[in-house]
């Protein structure tokens, strides 16, 4: 017996590995090549999360088969919550790493586009909900009658957190009098889309017709899901986009708010228009008037790169350019939009828009903004699917390239069988 | 005047001749790309050191002061470190030294060498010096400021400051009660140093003052080193560090999980019901029911309960309690498609796997105690089939029947016994895979166990040979040979020590990379044997001489025992039957043999002790017609984990495909002219998983898939990730060819593969051994085939 207690002559010498983009701690002692292209969580986490680029769009969450993706509730962002399988769906639909945005886009408008959308400048009849909505409340009213005459089941959209001014959360409305109570605007992303499964459980909708409205990144994620029959994408029946520029982290925008002396609380609603951000309270009295580059920190670094402006990927796209105050512009893209707008306009007071200048004109700023900035080559006619080392040979040597996981996050994969 | 400093990049132009410089880099960058002139190397590596009987990851005493004597540095030189830039390295050599009572001062430089080179000359290669012989004031001797758990646990309760230095993500998941944070990164901008103002600021909004006692901690003692230097340069006096850090206190706060008492619980709410008894299971619950053999599946309220079968040996008796438990409880609802559930069985049907466990679906929790009831009855269990323990102890097959070295006689249930329902090791930081072998063929693949028995003699006596370390899933490692000699009565306290070390040393915190195998690889084998040998109550022995002489794919067939009966192995193609031929094969196995059924690791049965003179009349039975002695190669090779049918992970359908696939594979090689059976093997193994987890071992079949989806421009559908050559008789692991292969192309792909094997292999030449003479672009033109590109080549539409 020689139970010895002496320490050994080597020492151990191991640590905790410091991780590095590509490497997977589960790869350390590896024997066998991977396949080229092999995707897991990991590689999404690093090139788009880690790297500051996720756009909060959650196409990720609602794309993985296996549950594995959740939400991290304080920093907004997706994160993996049990073992990831290497399926490589997160990467395919996210429109800032697998899934070339313009090309989905480009493929979209020509299998379902309208061969020339119709462009309105509308406003909801009833004054409730012009006053709950913003900019005439159109978006609002036309689901609350979709739903109220059962063409919807359900409407994902946004609803502002009681507790927190100006926070939007993702809801389902699943009638038009709950919906016109959620109406009004939020300024970040809600990640709605990763929450369908358990929202639709809250209401026990089974088999629904569900309307999505999101940014036009959101739904670049949704039509691709329904593109490609996702299972996630089975109850979409209509998907409705809100033109955009940039969207806002939450927490960083209401602290600049509050640096400007301005109280979110009282802030009813934030405008971005020719390069200027206004904040205006309930009464229409304007708060805040600042050159948007003022709250670039509070933007999305992400959405620099999205050219999609008005969600041309949508059924029908909304917002207020272009249009007098009060009003939204409105605008009709497929021929299920066509659908859903000739069942509800009936609720709205409108006229077609003759001058879409300034539409266009922010759309094309927005384009060349997101060309400029966009490190890989912008490509309509390219394929729907970018690999991943098509990604790094892109981004690699420049501020948004792939940055190695945070170990914190390494303790997130769970164990399986 | 504080003993710690921190200085600027330019504060040694002036006074580095006052002071011992030394670099913690590694040596290949201090030689290669410099360093400051005159500077001593000490890599970081060097003086960490978690296997010493120091607190943490403190060396022990001894050999800090060799190290620091190697390095000529007096007791009482004023010292400053660097290291490559943010100084979190540098810091941990000057928290040591403080540990060990160093007398000079303790200077960190800020910035470290990035920034020193930018402002002075730097040099190459190695620095000469003299050594000295350091002596250090050991913990003992002077005031530590290392604190133990239980200084923690007061801390927590008291107003002592815990100070977490890692980020707020980490913090945000797991922190020791009443701690703040104040990740040691903050206090750094682009590497250098705050102004004291701002770190100040940041003290002052968590009252982190002078007057408080402070206690330090990150994970692993690393960061928080930082943070010990800045506030000890600023001038704060009560500070010290928990140097097990957070891997200790979630060690020691886990909560036991306790198989025992699961089962009660489920024992006693199962009549009121699956809510009642996940409510009444608390947190973690998938886990906790795992531990006790039950699985969640992806429908909701429906379980797969897993068997563990020692060895796969099952009496008679056994194997029909198990036959009556699946016809009863294995019934799909309605819901789910009842008796039409799976298209090929129907519902009711069991699952052979490669751990010689049996899995049944569709089990509700209602159900469990009864199931319990009628296993103990007969000597069965689920406890610990799952979980974080000593998983099913696998053996092979024949055991004790063939001609075999040795007969490992019940090692395998006497190891399940030592560790059922022990709590303690019901609490490992993994799972834990055994593995016995008596015979000469590695029925019971050591390689890729955590310990694999491997039987061997020396001096003329029989014992084993010990690999430890092996595994597959997402991250496959070939276990390492441990160098022992060890007799049987040796083997319970070996797998106990080496659980001890797991146990000890293991990761518990990262559960991506914790199984065994992880520790092995960052220990060396030569360490780890040292570690289990400290915990071990025999003096090792070294290795004797090996018994095993190749490996064996299977047992399928006739074969003859040492007492001049026979036993049959029979395919069971992906391991699904019903649990009526079950039942009937129990029948056959009392009618011709003794009731004995035994399960093998390629999810087939094997029937022993059958009379030579019945062997034909067996044969003759029409259950055999399904489940046969002398299949086509594709079905006898066929093995396949549960799949998207059932599991949650699962990114395809596997078991039905995969017995489609190993008819049709076999059906058309009958029925061609292109390939003459007998020149491929009796078994091609394909070996499918449902995803990246491994359950089908596809590490080791001669194809190997795993689930995948592929897109392209106009469609998206199921996939796998094809691999080719595995082989365990040469050590050989797939190698991934072709990635995310659309599903329905693969039957294709591997037929292609197969016809070039079968007409270009040289006499006896395996299909591993074929592939690996075969160039990468070869094998993976023949899987991709020649209308099917791989995606990254697909074209706009």
């Amino acid at each position: 017996m020689s139970k010895t207690n002496h320490p050994p002559k080597n020492p151990v010498r191991y640590e905790p590995r410091i991780p590095s983009v590509g490497s997977d701690p589960r790869e350390a002692p590896g024997e066998v090549d991977e396949p080229a292209e092999k995707i897991w969580f990991r590689d999404l986490d690093e090139a788009v999360i880690e790297a500051g680029r996720c756009v909060q769009c959650a196409s990720c969450v609602a794309a993985c088969p296996s549950d594995s993706i959740g939400i991290d509730e304080e920093e907004g962002r997706p994160t993996l919550v049990r073992m990831c399988t290497g399926c490589s769906s997160c990467w395919d639909y996210c429109p800032r790493s697998g899934l070339r945005y313009e090309s989905l886009v480009e493929r979209v408008r020509a299998e379902r586009g309208l061969e020339t959308p119709s462009v309105y400048a509308a406003r909801a009849k009833r004054a409730e909900t012009r006053v709950a909505g913003q900019d005439g409340g159109v978006v609002t009213e036309l689901l609350a009658t979709l739903l109220d005459r059962s063409e919807l089941d359900g409407a994902l959209v946004a609803r502002e957190d009681p507790d927190r001014p100006l926070r939007g959360v993702a809801t389902i409305a699943t009638s038009g009098e709950t919906l016109r109570e959620a109406g009004g605007s939020v300024y970040n992303q809600t990640m709605g889309l990763g929450q369908i499964d358990a929202l639709l459980e809250e209401h026990s909708l089974e088999d629904p017709a569900l309307a999505v409205v999101g940014t036009p990144c959101v739904i670049q994620g949704a039509t691709a899901l329904e593109r490609y029959d996702h299972d996630s994408a089975s109850p979409f029946a209509l998907t409705v986009a809100l033109m955009c520029t940039r969207s806002f982290e939450y927490d960083r925008l209401v602290g600049q708010l509050s640096a400007f002396g301005v109280d979110p609380a009282s802030v009813e609603s934030i405008d971005v228009t020719d390069g200027v951000l206004s904040a205006h309270d309930a009464d229409g009295e304007p708060l805040l008037e600042e050159p948007v580059s003022a709250f670039s920190a509070s933007g999305l670094r992400g959405c620099d790169e999205c050219a999609d402006f008005l969600g041309e990927a949508a059924d029908l796209s909304a917002g207020s350019v272009g249009s007098d105050d009060g009003q939204t512009t409105f605008v009709v893209q497929t021929e299920r939009g066509e659908r859903a707008w000739e069942l509800a306009s009936s609720a709205l007071e409108y006229a077609e828009l003759d001058n879409t200048e300034s539409m266009e004109g922010l759309a094309s700023w927005n384009e060349q903004r997101a060309k400029r900035l966009l490190e890989r080559e912008y490509d309509p006619n390219g394929p729907v699917g970018i690999d991943r080392s098509e990604h790094i040979e892109a981004y690699e040597h420049t501020e948004r390239e792939p940055r190695p996981l945070n170990p914190a996050r390494v303790h997130q994969y769970e164990e399986w069988c | 005047m504080t003993r710690f400093g921190i200085v600027s990049p330019e504060w040694p132009t002036q006074y580095r001749s006052d002071v011992t410089v030394i670099d913690v880099r590694e040596r290949h960058d201090f030689i290669e790309i410099g360093h400051i002139p005159g500077a001593r190397n000490i890599p970081y590596d060097s003086f960490r050191d978690s296997g010493s009987g120091s607190a943490g990851k403190l060396p022990i005493r001894a050999d800090f002061e060799e190290l620091l004597g190697e390095a000529g540095i007096g007791p009482d030189d004023d010292i400053l470190a660097y290291d490559g830039e943010n100084g979190v390295y540098a810091a941990r050599f000057l928290l040591t030294a403080d540990v060990f009572g160093h007398g000079g001062r303790l200077r960190l430089l800020d910035g470290g060498f990035e920034s020193w080179r930018t402002v002075a000359e730097t040099e190459t290669g190695t620095v000469e010096h003299e050594p000295t012989d350091y002596r250090a004031n050991s913990p003992e001797e002077t005031r530590t400021p290392i604190v133990e758990r239980e200084d923690v646990e007061a801390a927590v309760e008291d107003d002592t400051i815990l100070l977490d230095t890692r980020t707020p993500t980490e913090y945000n998941q797991a922190h020791i009660p009443s701690a703040v944070q104040l990740g040691w990164e903050s206090l750094l901008s682009d590497g250098r140093l705050r102004p004291e103002a701002e770190i100040k600021q940041l003290l002052e909004e968590r009252e982190i003052t002078r007057d408080r006692r402070i206690i330090l901690y990150c994970n692993t003692a690393r960061r928080l080193s930082h943070t010990y230097v800045v506030l000890k340069h600023l001038g704060f006096e009560r500070v010290e560090f928990y140097e097990k850090s957070l891997t200790d206190w979630i060690r020691q706060e886990s909560p036991t999980w306790d198989p025992e008492g699961t089962a009660a619980i489920i024992r006693e709410y199962a009549e009121s019901g699956g809510d009642v008894v996940r409510a009444e299971l608390g947190d973690d619950v998938s886990g906790r029911l795992k531990l006790v053999g039950i699985y969640g599946t992806k429908h909701d309220g429906y379980y797969m309960l897993r068997t563990k079968i020692p060895g796969g040996q099952l009496t008679g008796e056994q194997a029909h309690t198990i036959a009556d438990v699946a016809h009863e409880f294995a019934r799909a609802p309605e819901a789910y498609g009842g008796n039409q559930q799976n298209p090929i069985f129907g519902d009711v049907y069991l699952d052979v796997t490669t751990r010689q466990d049996i899995q049944m679906h569709w089990i509700e929790l209602e159900d469990i105690p009864e199931i319990w009831d009628r296993y103990e009855a007969v000597g069965l269990t689920t406890m610990q089939a799952c979980g974080n323990s000593v998983r099913n102890v696998v053996c092979c097959p024949a055991d004790g029947l063939g001609a075999a070295p040795m007969e490992t006689d019940d090692l395998a249930d006497e190891i399940t016994d030592r560790f059922l329902l022990d709590e303690y090791y019901a609490n490992m930081p993994r799972k834990f895979k055994v593995s016995v072998t008596g015979c000469h063929e590695n029925c019971a693949r050591a390689q890729i166990n955590d310990i694999g028995f491997l039987p061997a003699r020396k001096d003329g006596r029989l014992g084993f040979h010990v690999l430890v370390g092996g595994g597959l899933s997402d991250g496959p490692r070939a276990a390492s040979d441990l160098d022992v000699f060890i007799e049987r009565k040796q083997v319970i306290p070996l797998v106990e020590a080496v659980a001890d070390v797991f146990m000890r040393q293991g990761n518990y915190l990262d559960i991506a990379a914790n199984r065994l195998r992880f520790l092995v690889e960052a220990m060396g084998i030569t360490q780890f044997r040292e570690e289990v040998q400290r915990r071990f109550p025999f003096e090792f022995e070294s290795a004797g001489e090996e018994l095993t002489t190749s490996y064996r794919g299977d047992h399928v067939g006739v074969h003859e025992q040492t007492d001049g009966n026979r036993y049959v192995g029979l395919n069971v193609p992906t391991g699904r039957l019903l649990a009526g031929e079950f039942r009937t094969l129990v029948s056959l196995s009392e009618e011709y043999g003794d009731g004995e059924v035994r399960l093998t690791l390629n999810q087939n049965v094997l029937l022993p002790h059958i009379p030579p003179e019945s062997v034909d009349e067996l044969l003759a039975e029409p259950l055999l017609e399904t489940y046969r002695p002398n299949p086509g190669p594709f079905e006898r090779g066929i093995v396949t984990c549960t799949g998207s049918e059932f599991c949650t992970y699962g990114i395809i359908e596997t078991k039905t495909r995969g017995l489609r696939w190993a008819r049709e594979l076999d059906a058309q090689i009958a029925a061609s002219d292109e390939i003459d059976e007998s020149d491929l093997p009796e078994a091609i193994r394909i070996h499918m998983s449902g995803c990246s987890a491994s359950c089908a071992q596809p590490q080791i079949g001669d194809f190997g898939l795993r689930g995948e989806r592929y897109r392209d421009d106009t469609e998206e559908v199921p996939a796998a990730d094809v691999g080719l050559g595995g082989d365990l008789e040469r050590g050989e692991f797939i190698d991934w060819i072709a990635g995310s292969l659309p599903i329905d192309d693969v039957p294709d792909a591997i037929r292609r593969s197969v016809r070039c094997y079968a007409r270009e292999r040289n006499a006896d030449e395996s299909f591993g051994d074929w592939t690996r003479r075969q160039s990468f672009d070869r094998l993976r033109a023949l899987l991709y085939g020649e209308t099917v590109r791989p995606k990254q080549q697909t074209e706009v539409s």
